[in-house]
């Protein structure tokens, strides 16, 4: 099979449609709500509504893949460790040695947790569904500096082709005999060869890579076209405004509940 | 007027303590094909820099002397303007991708986005260039899944889309294989014969001596010789200073100390003057 180069998946689908300003609304937004919602089921409601999303989007196959692969061993070993080491006390509900379990941890962590995994993986389905140059052309034409909408764009980019690069390296290590499997000690021993070469590689390459940009007009002040169309309906628009709305009313809420909380 | 102008030009980077160009005055015509040769540290990749405008808007450092491309001087115009007239592709095939665009027709309008060309003009001039440099078959491809020669013709087709006067390219077969460095030089010698103007440093002198007009040799950061291919590539005084020679002068070197070649023949360059050169000697 085919290395993936890129993040983005592309697919008929009616999240790839959608512009990709109300796209990164509906991020922000649901990040935002599942941080300032104080409700703990919020931020598992909205986990499950991702999940939607990526069947919608038709991702569901990479999204639960790099969900499954990458977000939750990360998420569980965060739950686990606030679990364990929280201050909230409340009910014990088990102990080993030095580890005491308590409800209280456990709803802290999990609501902890959920957010992560909202945050996380709303980045991750975006970053399915967005076309790059959609992205970026979207936000320069709305008045994000050119170069911003570059480095976002282009960060989202250079992840797969580190990757790549990555296993070239160690592939080129391993053929000089270096040993990169094994103890852990001999891993960590292995890390230096490897990352030296990846970190300053890429070092070298920014520098080249701004030259070949420049040389393309990229600092151009005339302004800019895009060779792809990209959509703004009106339904874009209303969900956009839509979004802000729903924050701002998770946000008065909270500070509703905190003020009558105080009285 | 020649096309591009360089009187006594002299640059030295920020904090190095000799100058990496020294008094270079140059000229070149409209639609000539020039070549610059020299060893490690010579200078090519700094002229190529300052004839690109990068220097000194991009580097730093000081120059001095005079610039100027079709009618524009270097020190009052800026790179945006500057970079309409020359294009520049360089060595790593890789690193001139953008990174932003996901398939070879997209990297190749990257630069016309950003003169904000009308997207039907994009199209055209993209479909136009990608069917000259051999790369329409790519289109839909990813820039990074491409062999260091294709990822190479796409650079030069990115950057001639933009319809530059001048065409600078800095080694930019120096990282491919024998067949990737055809297909780049088949690129160049179609795009010399449209009456593009081509200024190329290159180390693979059977190719130099196969299509440039003119070889100018540096060393130190100074012009040490400049001529015709054949003038310049069968010099003893710049193989004594350490530029490589083409395989056909090699051998006819040898040749000519075993008394294989005759000496009032003219030492080859291209391996069609080393035939008709060894056909008179056995005639």
């Amino acid at each position: 099979m085919a290395e993936r180069l890129s993040f983005f998946i592309p697919r008929e689908s009616l999240i790839h449609r959608a512009n990709p300003l109300t796209k990164l609304i509906l991020v922000f937004a649901t990040i935002i709500i599942s941080f300032v919602s104080p409700w703990y089921w919020t931020a598992f409601m909205l986990i499950w509504i991702n999940v939607i999303l990526a069947f919608v989007g038709r991702v569901q196959r990479e999204y639960l893949n790099i969900v499954w692969r990458l977000l939750l061993p990360v998420v569980g070993f965060l739950f686990l460790m606030q679990s364990f080491f929280l201050p909230y006390g409340g009910e014990e509900l088990f102990s080993f040695w030095f580890l005491s379990l308590t409800a209280g941890n456990i709803a802290v962590s999990f609501l902890n947790a959920s957010r992560i995994f909202v945050m996380v993986s709303s980045f991750i389905l975006f970053i399915l569904c967005t076309h790059p140059s959609d992205l970026m052309s979207d936000l320069a034409r709305r008045g994000v500096p050119a170069q911003l909408a570059y480095v976002v764009v282009s960060t989202l980019q250079i992840l797969p082709q580190m990757r790549t690069k990555a296993n070239t390296i160690i592939d080129a290590q391993r053929s000089r005999g270096l040993e990169t499997q094994g103890s852990f000690r001999r891993r960590v021993g292995a890390l230096l060869p490897l990352v030296g070469p990846l970190v300053f590689g890429s070092l070298v390459e920014v520098e080249e890579r701004a030259i070949a940009i420049e040389a393309r007009a990229f600092a151009s002040k005339m302004p800019k076209t895009s060779l792809r169309v990209i959509s703004d309906t009106t339904i874009d628009r209303i969900a956009r405004w839509g979004l802000v709305l729903l924050v701002i009313l998770v946000v008065a809420v909270r500070i509703w509940l905190w003020l009558t909380s105080r009285m | 007027m020649a096309l591009v102008n360089l009187q006594n030009v002299s640059y030295k980077y920020p904090l190095a303590e000799a100058p990496a160009l020294n008094g270079i005055t140059l000229q070149v015509e409209q639609g000539e094909f020039l070549a610059i040769i020299g060893p490690n540290g010579a200078g090519k990749s700094t002229l190529c820099y300052t004839l690109a405008g990068f220097i000194p808007h991009f580097f730093k450092g000081e120059l001095t002397g005079k610039v100027e491309i079709d009618g524009q001087d270097l020190g009052k115009s800026n790179l945006n303007q500057w970079v309409l007239t020359v294009g520049l592709a360089f060595q790593n095939p890789f690193s001139q991708i953008t990174g932003a665009k996901l398939t070879v027709y997209e990297e190749i309008a990257f630069g016309l986005e950003n003169i904000g060309v009308p997207r039907q003009e994009i199209m055209e001039r993209v479909d136009s260039i990608m069917a000259l440099t051999g790369v329409s078959d790519l289109a839909q491809r990813s820039p990074y899944s491409l062999s260091g020669g294709q990822q190479q013709r796409v650079a030069l087709a990115s950057i001639l889309v933009m319809e530059p006067k001048v065409l600078v390219l800095d080694e930019p077969t120096s990282q491919l294989d024998p067949i990737g460095t055809r297909e780049v030089f088949q690129v160049i010698k179609k795009m010399s014969a449209r009456g593009l103007t081509v200024i190329m440093v290159e180390h693979k002198v059977e190719w130099v001596a196969e299509f440039a007009d003119r070889v100018v040799a540096l060393l130190d950061g100074k012009m040490v010789m400049e001529g015709s291919p054949g003038e310049v590539l069968t010099s003893e005084h710049l193989a004594e200073n350490g530029f490589g020679l083409s395989r056909y002068t090699q051998v006819a070197r040898r040749a000519a100390q075993q008394g294989l070649w005759k000496p009032d023949v003219r030492l080859p360059v291209t391996l069609q003057e080393a035939v008709d050169g060894f056909r008179r000697g056995l005639e």
